[in-house]
């Protein structure tokens, strides 16, 4: 249960930080994209008896170029980039899995996530490449968000925005293949979404919605890891539930107080 | 001699087989205040990406202090004539202006605050960029551009969404910067009145160059109806 505290906790932070530029860019998708293209890494493995997350995670750091390439050099657009490398990654994932011998108890765990299947090796390179991917967050955290928000203005700042596109879609790509194993595969983009959707609700500058949707995020996976150890149920679904739940309480409150405020002005 | 600081020479864009701009020359000199005027769709905008590098010209080159637009970049200050962003996202209008650093200590919070009072704004820094009216946004949009003292501004129809007193507030402001930091001014803008007003040198656009000039020589029947196709010309109050 310790390790999957750590290394759920770990995971949340990187996900609730990356998800506010993800929605500031409007590309939810693209959580949902990687992970689901990454079967075809996770398949490969399998097949090959390989680690199965390190393959994904190399895939991942591919497609995610590959996605960033697609909406910056042709006229595809995000979603339809994301799109094509989501069913293609699928698609591959599937032929692969069908000349795999025999049931498949581990696919399963990919693709619903459970929190048992997390060894030490699993939180250790959480832990490692996690790190990397926080300092790089903090080190470029002003180049990032400029070039999200004003890629034009970044640009006549010189700073060259592909670099922290680049560097923004790559982490984003790893992080959600390092939470995997947690939630799984058709479910992990949820974390990367919902904590940003709550925080922009009661934020009052991009500094505090970074802060509290990381916060929202360790909130969401703490009280969903407890919630699925004392009710035996799915790790992955039961956090992403309580993102849900939280969401729209956070959504009501939200309403109230700004009908409180419409009332007493 | 005045020294050149955007020379345009024989600039051809396309999008695809799509004719932008055909054939495009000329100079603009160290301290003017230059405004290209045309119809909807005549190129100003895409004009105005090329001379900042963000298009690439498909045939002839813009020079600016004799370079390449990308290796002077930091030197141009730009203002869009649209600004597309998700209005729900948390962003104050400090931490907007802040994006962009350039080494200046005198270049701080002070500087902020005051290139916003410039542009008429008070008190506005922590407000959501988001929440922001049109003409508020538009004038963060400009004082953006003044804050780190560049030597040349573009503005693409700098009064968007402004009213007709915020309109005059900012072209004197662009003038009066024009004049004391000696900055080079590009602005594209529909006004006829305010070109003739604020600007010592016109460049009128179809997609072709069809004259250039000071606003007395330029501003008249025959080129506006060249230009506009109808007869729109300048219109006085009394």
């Amino acid at each position: 249960m310790i390790r999957a505290l750590v290394s759920g906790i770990f995971i949340a932070i990187l996900l609730g930080w990356l998800g506010t530029f993800v929605v500031t860019r409007k590309m939810s998708l693209i959580g949902d994209g990687i992970a689901h293209a990454s079967l075809a890494g996770i398949a490969l493995a399998l097949l090959l008896g390989w680690a199965p997350i390190p393959v994904a995670a190399i895939l991942s750091v591919f497609i995610a170029s590959f996605i960033y390439f697609l909406e910056k050099k042709t006229k595809i657009s995000s979603d339809m980039a994301i799109a094509v490398m989501f069913t293609t990654g699928m698609a591959i994932g599937i032929i692969l899995l069908h000349f795999y011998q025999g049931y498949q108890p581990e696919l399963v765990s990919y693709l619903f996530g459970n929190i048992l299947t997390i060894n030490s090796n699993d939180l250790w390179n959480i832990i490692a490449i996690g790190l990397v991917i926080l300092v790089c967050l903090f080190v470029f955290y002003r180049k990032i968000l400029f070039s999200t928000f004003d890629p034009v203005g970044a640009y006549l700042s010189g700073i060259k925005p592909w670099i922290y596109d680049l560097v923004l879609y790559i982490s984003t790509a790893v992080a959600i293949i390092l939470s995997i194993k947690l939630i799984g595969i058709i479910l992990v983009s949820a974390l990367l979404v919902t904590p940003s959707a709550i925080a922009r609700l009661f934020s009052k500058s991009f500094k505090h919605f970074t802060v509290l949707a990381i916060l929202i995020s360790v909130m969401i996976v703490f009280a969903g890891l407890m919630a699925s150890y004392y009710l035996d149920l799915p790790s992955g679904a039961t956090i992403v539930l309580t993102g849900t739940l939280l969401f729209l309480l956070s959504f009501v409150l939200s309403f109230v107080i700004k009908l409180l405020k419409k009332v007493n002005t | 001699m005045t020294k050149s600081v955007i020379v345009v020479k024989n600039l051809t864009y396309k999008f695809d087989d799509f004719i932008a701009l055909d054939n495009i020359n000329f100079v603009i000199e160290q301290g003017a205040m230059t405004a290209i005027i045309g119809p909807n769709g005549s190129g100003k905008t895409t004009l105005l990406k090329n001379i900042i590098g963000i298009y690439e010209p498909t045939v002839g080159s813009v020079k600016i202090f004799d370079k390449q637009s990308n290796q002077v970049i930091k030197r141009i200050g730009y203002v869009p004539q649209k600004f597309e962003f998700d209005r729900d996202i948390p962003i104050t209008v400090y931490e907007f202006m802040a994006l962009e650093k350039c080494g200046e200590a005198k270049h701080n919070q002070t500087n902020i605050h005051r290139a916003l009072r410039e542009v008429g704004l008070n008190d506005i820094e922590k407000n959501k960029l988001g929440e922001l009216s049109g003409g508020q946004f538009q004038r963060v949009m400009i004082a953006k551009a003044l804050l780190h003292e560049k030597e040349i501004l573009i503005f693409d129809e700098p009064s968007t969404g402004i009213d007709i007193v915020g309109e005059q507030t900012i072209y004197d402001l662009i003038k009066k910067i024009n004049k004391e930091r000696g900055t080079t001014c590009l602005i594209v803008s529909h006004e006829l009145n305010i070109v003739n007003k604020y600007a010592n040198k016109v460049i009128c656009l179809n997609k072709k160059m069809i004259c250039s000039g000071t606003p007395e020589t330029v501003i008249t029947p025959e080129n506006l109806k060249q230009l506009y196709g109808i007869g729109a010309g300048l219109y006085h109050t009394h």
